[in-house]
């Protein structure tokens, strides 16, 4: 599902080259759920962007659902983006004029989907905001915006969802019923999922963890093995 | 669809209004100008039309062939023959030189003659309206034929071989206005002409030939066939051309609303400009999103260029709308002092507004909206990757571009748009380099201040990129403002001091040498003044530089072919500028009396002396009652013909012509409750003529008072665009001041601490910016007033301390405002919203 071979990163700085990642190697296989954890500035959402197509590395390449994604300029990325990716974000990115409905509707719209609002409707139900609809973001708590978001993403049947720190900006009560809507819609719908995370807790509950320190790959391994060492 | 459908999904969101509401008053500021000005334009047209007592007129020496009239019946164009000439009338003994005007019966085909049964009546309810002449056989003259010859109404005078009776007192002729330095006026029926036998081959006559249509089209089309038509003899002449002075205070009003327009459009522009930057910073992260979700860059770039074009359409559309209620709105104003209908406007005012609406949306906000496209889609993951929007200069040019296209556009004149545009961009620059020094300096300054003082102005120079676009975008607004009410104020002025209440209203002429004494004291014993008294004598020129004056000549200028009033006089008349040469003090006047044949010195009004060909050292030959002198012109003098005092062609220099017959001529101003002097010097001295000038100045009293009111109203308008700009300057930064101001109130900081820091930071921002407008505004004006509206250079010391104290003013209580919301919620809900 997605093939990640020696992945390097590197930025031109005023004080030099800065390495943001170094020989990344990885493989994710379908419905795998896969965690990115490590410190801050050690190249995870840098990793994550690489990964779904957002940037593109120095060198090395990237396979996504059989696209070599690192083999194409932006338009192509876009396309395979399009058919292959969802998102979740820490900070939402919902629109303010668009109610929460509108919302989920919107990138099923954008591709021409005439079913988009029904659809939308129904993945607002299944995270529990049918009663929510019309409500613009504003009227919405942080959590219920994240479910928003959490149905927008599922709503595009993504064969790939990829989450940059989902409930960074959430207390840890909401942000259990996120992980918890997260895996199953994950579960129902069979996607592959990457999250980028710093709890622990959430990083347990997936497949596999990744460790990133300064750039380089230090683990990689199934959560059972973590756990154990 | 889609895009709609998106563009009221933004819309929703908030950021669209300003950009909106700033395309909405540019499209309404332009529209509702076009329409005023062009139906006011229209209105006035016809009503200057009375003064021809038709749209178009042919003067010419020869009667109109018959294949004019079948052409005008064929294009549905009125017309009507008149002829003019002086003739002796007589009763019984006496006689009198007088002036004959002989109409046929559709005369005037515009405005209309008043007529009365009661001679030198003042009194309106005596007076009649016609709109036709006098029948056959019949004569309408001047009251003062009446003692002049001694008869009455009823009575049967001679003209020719024709016995005329006098019906009515001829009180005023629509077209009656142009000066006559003959005799009483007798109006008649041109039929009556043959049966009196007075005109014969070589007869001095003047033909009029009147046209006028309800369809302006079939009068264009007419006028385009007659033009080919026409011969050295004949002089079209338009309404404009009729009336010199009101036709120029119509033209400054014109320039005055287009000026007015355009600094609308400008402030627009610039609110335009600063709304979509704002519009654009928010977009970024949207677009991200989009393009994270697979949407290609092109797509982006159509989502949005077709917003931005249902964005023009719906602002041009609802632009067009307020700006016809705002011009119906200003009609209903202005309405009391229109006494004339309107007739409505045609397409272009319309195709202005909406051509402005989408010249504005491509010129501010397709710039600033441009490189979103571009927007990576790693901005969803990494907040520091913003693609760098054009730059500033390609967006400015851009503007700039659109700006001036428009004001080409509107103006078709091209040092009126560079005025506006080099005063603009004089104001930009000098706010960016003074900008800085001023932020600098207020930094430093802070330093030694209270802690509200020190942290609010290092705030300013912190933010000093958008502190400087903030200043501009104000100074703009502040300048353009004082430039309206300045521009407008010289105008008013400058019209109330040409009319002013004791402007001259009546002139007295012909008055023979033996006359002057007593004339004079008549006026002065009525504490009248005078604009001076001058005398002339009436000469003829019969060659130039040795060469007799040729029929080639002569069919080209009438002054070739008649009398010329030549006077004299030692210095330079009031409202005269010498154009080319010296005055008589710059010149060795012995040189000229030394000579081996004496010369006469003569200064010529400019534009005559251009039409007759002539250059300085020419030497013209003039006669005068068969006596003959030579004359050098030495100089040229354009002429004030606004301020109705005397105004001669040919001056010369004081001890030459007074040994020729001569007559003296004055004007002054007779106050109502004087007016029977003019009966007075009628009746005691039937020579002297006396024009009546008192009904043209109210005419265009009322006219200067319309075009007035307007401008006010206009002022407001563009009040309104001012204070749009500031709004758009505001918001610009007001995010991130209610970021930091959410920031300080959760770190403990007090309400009163952050609303004294913004009411700091806005004031001192708007003190600057207006300083900085006032430079502008005085630089402005100045190039206005010299180059646009002719008017003198003066320094506007008020501006000075003005535009500080109104910027301060304006800008601190707009920020203050603004930033309530940063102490009204609480810190938490702030910084969630933002």
């Amino acid at each position: 599902m997605i093939e990640v071979k020696n992945i390097y990163k590197q930025v031109n700085t005023a004080e030099g080259v800065l390495r943001i990642l170094e020989d990344i190697n990885l493989s994710v296989a379908r419905s795998e759920t896969l965690a990115i954890v490590g410190p801050s500035g050690s190249g995870k959402s840098t990793l994550l962007g690489i990964l779904a197509g957002l940037d593109v590395p120095s060198t090395g390449s990237v396979s996504l659902d059989g696209h070599e994604i690192t083999a194409m300029d932006e338009e192509g990325r876009a396309i395979v983006r399009a058919k292959t990716v969802g998102f979740v974000f820490q900070s939402f990115y919902l629109l303010p004029g668009l109610t929460a409905l509108e919302n989920v509707a919107l990138p099923l719209e954008l591709n021409g989907d005439d079913d988009a609002l029904k659809t939308a409707a129904h993945y607002l139900e299944r995270v529990g905001l049918n009663s929510r609809t019309t409500h613009y973001p504003r009227q919405l708590s942080g959590g219920e915006q994240q479910r928003v978001a959490v149905a927008r993403a599922f709503a595009c049947k993504p064969i790939i969802l990829f989450a940059d720190e989902p409930t960074g900006n959430l207390d840890t009560g909401t942000g259990e019923i996120i992980n918890n809507l997260l895996f199953d819609l994950n579960n129902e719908e069979g996607t592959t999922l990457v999250l980028v995370t710093h709890e622990m807790n959430l990083a347990e509950r997936c497949d596999r963890t990744m460790v990133l320190q300064l750039g380089c790959q230090v683990k990689d391994s199934s959560n059972t093995d973590l756990v154990s060492s | 669809m889609r895009s709609l459908k998106m563009l009221i999904r933004t819309w929703r969101g908030g950021d669209l209004g300003l950009i909106l509401w700033s395309l909405v008053l540019a499209v309404a500021v332009v529209t509702s100008v076009s329409l005023l000005a062009e139906r006011i334009d229209r209105a006035l047209t016809k009503e200057s039309s009375s003064f021809l007592a038709a749209d178009l007129v042919v003067r010419s020496s020869k009667e109109a062939p018959l294949s004019w009239l079948r052409e005008a019946e064929n294009k549905g164009v009125n017309t009507a023959k008149m002829m003019s000439f002086p003739s002796i009338v007589f009763y019984g003994d006496d006689l009198h030189l007088a002036s004959i005007k002989a109409v046929q019966a559709s005369y005037p085909l515009r405005g209309s003659l008043k007529r009365s049964k009661i001679a030198f009546t003042r009194d309106e309810s005596l007076i009649e309206s016609v709109a036709y002449g006098p029948s056959k056989g019949e004569v309408w003259v001047d009251s003062r034929l009446l003692p002049l010859l001694n008869v009455d109404l009823g009575d049967e005078i001679e003209l020719g071989d024709a016995s005329l009776k006098i019906t009515y007192i001829l009180v005023e002729e629509p077209d009656g206005s142009s000066y006559s330095f003959i005799g009483a006026r007798v109006l008649m029926n041109y039929a009556d002409i043959p049966a009196s036998g007075v005109i014969q081959p070589g007869s001095r006559v003047t033909y009029r030939y009147l046209m006028a249509a309800d369809k302006q089209d079939n009068l264009d089309s007419y006028k385009s066939w007659l033009e080919p038509q026409l011969d050295v003899h004949d002089r079209l002449i338009t309404p404009d051309q009729a009336q010199a002075s009101i036709s120029d205070t119509l033209d400054k009003g014109r320039r005055f609303l287009l000026l007015a327009g355009s600094i609308g459009v400008v402030l627009a522009g610039i609110a335009l400009a600063l709304a979509s930057h704002h519009f654009a910073s928010g977009q970024t992260k949207q677009v991200a999103l989009l393009k994270s979700w697979g949407i290609s860059a092109n797509r982006v770039r159509a989502l949005y260029l077709q917003q931005s074009l249902w964005l023009g359409f719906i602002g041009s559309i609802f632009g067009l709308l307020v700006g016809f209620i705002f011009h119906y709105f200003l009609l209903m104003i202005v309405q009391e002092w229109l006494p004339i209908s309107l007739p409505l406007a045609g397409a272009r005012p319309w195709i202005i507004g909406f051509t402005t609406g989408l010249v504005c949306l491509a010129g501010f906000t397709l710039p600033a909206l441009w490189h979103l496209p571009a927007q990576s889609p790693l901005a969803v993951l990494r907040h520091e990757v913003i693609t760098q929007p054009l730059s500033a200069a390609v967006r400015l040019l851009l503007g700039v571009g659109a700006i001036a296209g428009l004001l080409l556009w509107y103006s078709n004149n091209f040092v009126v748009s560079v005025a506006i545009l080099s005063g603009f961009a004089i104001s930009s620059i000098t706010s960016v380099l003074i900008g800085l020094i001023l932020l600098r300096l207020g930094m430093q300054y802070g330093r030694h201040m209270g802690s509200i003082w020190r942290l609010a102005l290092t705030n300013l120079w912190r933010r000093r990129s958008q502190s400087l676009i903030q200043m501009i975008g104000f100074s703009g607004a502040i300048a353009l403002l004082m430039i309206m009410v300045v521009v407008r104020t010289s105008l008013i002025d400058q019209w109330r001091f040409q009319l002013a209440e004791d402007a001259p209203n009546h002139f007295l002429l012909n008055v023979a040498p033996y006359e002057l004494e007593s004339v004079r004291s008549l006026v002065e014993d009525n504490n009248l003044d005078t604009a001076g008294w001058y005398a002339m004598v009436r000469g003829r020129m019969i060659a130039i530089n040795g060469e007799p004056i040729s029929d080639a000549q002569k069919d080209s200028h009438e002054s070739f072919r008649r009398e010329l009033n030549l006077s004299w006089t030692s210095d330079l008349p009031e409202g005269n500028k010498v154009a080319q040469g010296e005055w008589w003090d710059g010149i060795d006047l012995n040189k000229f009396a030394d000579s081996e044949s004496p010369l006469a010195p003569v200064s010529i009004e400019d534009d005559l002396a251009g039409e007759l060909g002539l250059i300085m050292g020419d030497r013209i030959i003039f006669s005068v009652g068969g006596l003959t002198f030579e004359a050098e012109m030495v100089g040229t003098r354009s002429l004030n013909w606004d301020n109705m005092t005397p105004n001669f062609y040919f001056l010369f220099p004081e001890g030459l012509l007074e040994k020729y017959p001569r007559t003296s001529m004055t004007s002054l101003y007779i106050p109502p409750d004087k007016k029977l002097l003019v009966n007075d010097i009628l009746q005691n001295y039937p020579t002297v003529q006396v024009i009546e000038l008192d009904k043209i100045i109210k005419k265009i009293r009322t006219i200067v008072s319309q075009v007035t009111r307007g401008l006010e109203v206009m002022t407001l308008l563009i009040l309104g665009c001012g204070i749009l700009v500031m709004f758009a300057a505001v918001s610009l930064s007001m995010s991130e001041r209610l970021q930091e101001s959410a920031i300080l109130r959760t770190l403990g900081s007090s309400r009163r601490l952050i609303l004294g820091i913004q009411l700091i930071e806005f004031t001192t921002l708007g003190a600057m910016a207006g300083i900085l407008a006032s430079m502008g505004a005085e630089f402005s004006v100045a190039m206005l007033q010299r180059f646009i509206f002719d008017l003198p250079f003066s320094l506007h010391l008020w501006l000075w301390y003005t535009g500080p104290v109104l910027g301060g003013i304006l800008v601190g209580a707009l920020g203050v405002g603004y930033s309530r919301k940063a102490v009204a919620l609480p810190p938490l809900e702030l910084l969630r919203r933002l």
